[in-house]
């Protein structure tokens, strides 16, 4: 059983997005699952497109038990579209056969939610997204799901491995680092690749499908007045405001 | 002229409301294009009926694809079953909901029909170029503008509770055509997802929904011990009940009868107070329909001051003390 793992690194803190986060824990705790039942096989792999301080949150997957780090470096934190991500994720995740890929619903910068779905596509895996509970049956090669829907209905899936399965938060808490675990983290080697080596031989290997136009801030939908003064005043205030209304 | 192709939303053989929000966004495209098209699309072991509500509801013509054995949402039904359709139409545009359905099948769609994939459109403009979509990013904080590359069709999922559909008094209720989908999904046991059961997460957050004042915590309370001061926040007022974002319910701070917002509850009552939530898209479209807003949060960029009557930028657990002692005070 081979897990692959796809984290990404926030360009402002340089932590590790937060859905992925509790992807690499839901990985760690199916290993774990693996080991009680006496099956060792299980291996956890990370990967991640980013420029080179993002070996940071590999080094981190490894300080919570992950085996491997694929890691695809970029110039800086640019813009890259959802299927271009993709793309050249299903590179490295074609270079051993994983029998499961975990990624977060979304990453928690762009929240576009698209490149776990898009890789099931490109490596021709079933996907499930917003999978807020997993069970391991090892039955027919499967894995059992809860896949989150609106007004707290779920939907129960079975899935047949290999597959792509997309992690909400809550699903579980994820660990810290380990000191011990730390210490041979910085042994481990992380396999890196550049974009040329990713795609040998095409002058212009994969091409976004949407451009980067500018940034705006959102309208505001009420009126947004700033109550000033010192913190009794504002308080003081704000009562004042509800009793005139009265609603305390 | 070109398709703008709407993927209705179907739930236990129920049209989804976000349907019609999905005609809008269409027409605003045909609007600003000038041109286009547009045709609904709805999946079904047995689609005529819907078809026809969706027909006489919107006016718009329906293309109800018959697809022996699909008893409901499926990914991969509706990845192979769209596909097949879409491809012969040669569409400009594919509009799906950004709920847990559109999300689930809608990049994955684009990738076989080889389009752009914009997810979560919260507006649509156009430039000198043509069509350009916004989205929220970075927390809701900014929105990020994206054009998709020209001569590709483009999937687009549209946030919920963004465009509104007009009914007209007299809708002259738009065509049907049926068609059966060449492949059989029902006999299919080698299918690669198995759906077990749907099951509702029991929960009674009736008193929520009920109350005329929510007073609501997210993560910016700090810990979990200050969550009593919330309470006693709320028992300022009658008809009260305390609300909560989705992280302090995710890390079993406070039960899921508490959680406002796209998975728990949606509530609209006359005061809604968010003590630390920095107000994301899903809380927000669990208030946005209260009559009047009050946030309190220590970050002055966060995003539910866009979104708030009256803004208080404070620690919410100093500024409730604040607010009990002026109470006190003024009582006594």
């Amino acid at each position: 059983m081979k897990i692959l793992i796809c984290i990404k690194q926030l360009s402002d803190s340089k932590d590790i997005s937060r859905f992925d986060a509790h992807a690499l824990e839901e990985a760690i705790l199916l290993k774990q699952e693996f080991e009680n039942q006496g099956i060792d096989l299980a291996a956890v792999d990370v990967v991640t497109i980013g420029p080179l301080e993002s070996s940071k949150i590999i080094k981190r997957a490894f300080g919570v038990g992950a085996d491997r780090g694929y890691h695809i470096v970029t110039r800086d934190y640019e813009y890259i579209s959802s299927f271009e991500t993709a793309s050249k994720l299903a590179v490295v995740a074609k270079k051993r056969s994983y029998d499961l890929i975990l990624t977060g619903i979304m990453s928690q910068d762009l929240m576009a939610g698209q490149t776990g779905p898009m890789l099931a596509e490109m490596l021709g895996f079933p996907c499930v997204t917003n999978v807020v509970k997993t069970n391991l049956t090892l039955e027919n090669h499967s894995i059992e799901v809860e896949q989150e829907m609106e007004n707290g209905f779920r939907d129960c899936l079975s899935i047949t491995l290999p597959a792509v399965l997309t992690i909400q938060a809550g699903i579980n808490t994820p660990r810290y680092p380990t000191l011990s675990k730390m210490l041979t983290a910085g042994k481990k080697e992380i396999v890196t690749f550049n974009e040329a080596e990713l795609f040998p031989g095409e002058a212009e290997p994969v091409r976004a499908r949407e451009t980067f136009v500018s940034m705006e801030y959102p309208e505001k939908t009420r009126s947004g007045h700033l109550l000033r003064g010192s913190l009794i005043d504002k308080a003081g205030e704000l009562l004042s405001i509800l009793q005139e209304k009265n609603l305390v | 002229m070109k398709h703008i192709l709407v993927i209705a939303e179907i739930f236990e053989e129920m049209i989804r409301p976000v349907t019609w929000e999905l005609v809008a966004a269409a027409r605003r495209i045909m609007d600003l294009e000038n041109s286009g098209l547009i045709k609904i699309i709805t999946l079904s072991d047995d689609p005529l009926s819907l078809a026809d509500k969706i027909a006489e509801q919107t006016g718009v013509d329906v293309i109800g694809l018959k697809i022996p054995g699909c008893m409901g949402y499926d990914s991969d039904v509706y990845k192979q079953a769209l596909s097949w359709l879409i491809k012969n139409m040669e569409p400009s545009h594919i509009l799906t909901a950004h709920t847990s359905q559109g999300r689930d099948f809608a990049p994955g769609l684009a990738i076989r029909l080889k389009a752009a994939s914009i997810s979560g459109v919260n507006k649509i403009k156009s430039d000198h170029k043509g069509l350009i979509y916004s989205r929220s990013v970075l927390s809701n904080n900014q929105n990020m503008i994206l054009r998709p590359v020209p001569g590709i069709p483009v999937v687009l999922t549209i946030m919920p509770g963004i465009f509104k559909f007009d009914a007209h008094e007299n809708i002259k209720k738009g065509q049907m055509d049926i068609f059966e989908a060449p492949f059989d999904f029902g006999s299919d046991s080698s299918g690669s997802i198995c759906h077990k059961r749907i099951i509702k997460k029991a929960c009674e957050n009736k008193v929520l929904k009920q109350a005329d004042i929510i007073v609501s915590a997210g993560r910016g309370i700090g810990e979990k011990e200050n969550l009593e001061k919330i309470f006693q926040f709320a028992k300022c007022f009658s008809f009260s009940a305390v609300g909560a974002s989705r992280p302090l319910v995710d890390t079993g701070w406070i039960g899921y009868e508490h959680q406002v917002g796209i998975t728990g509850a949606v509530v609209t009552p006359k005061l809604y107070i968010a003590c630390g939530i920095s107000g994301s898209s899903q809380h927000l479209a669990g208030m946005k329909d209260t009559q009047f807003v009050v946030s309190i949060n220590s970050n002055p960029h966060a995003p539910i001051f866009r979104h708030s009557d009256f803004c208080i930028v404070e620690d919410a657990v100093e500024f409730i003390q604040a607010f009990l002692k002026c109470k006190a005070d003024r009582e006594y």
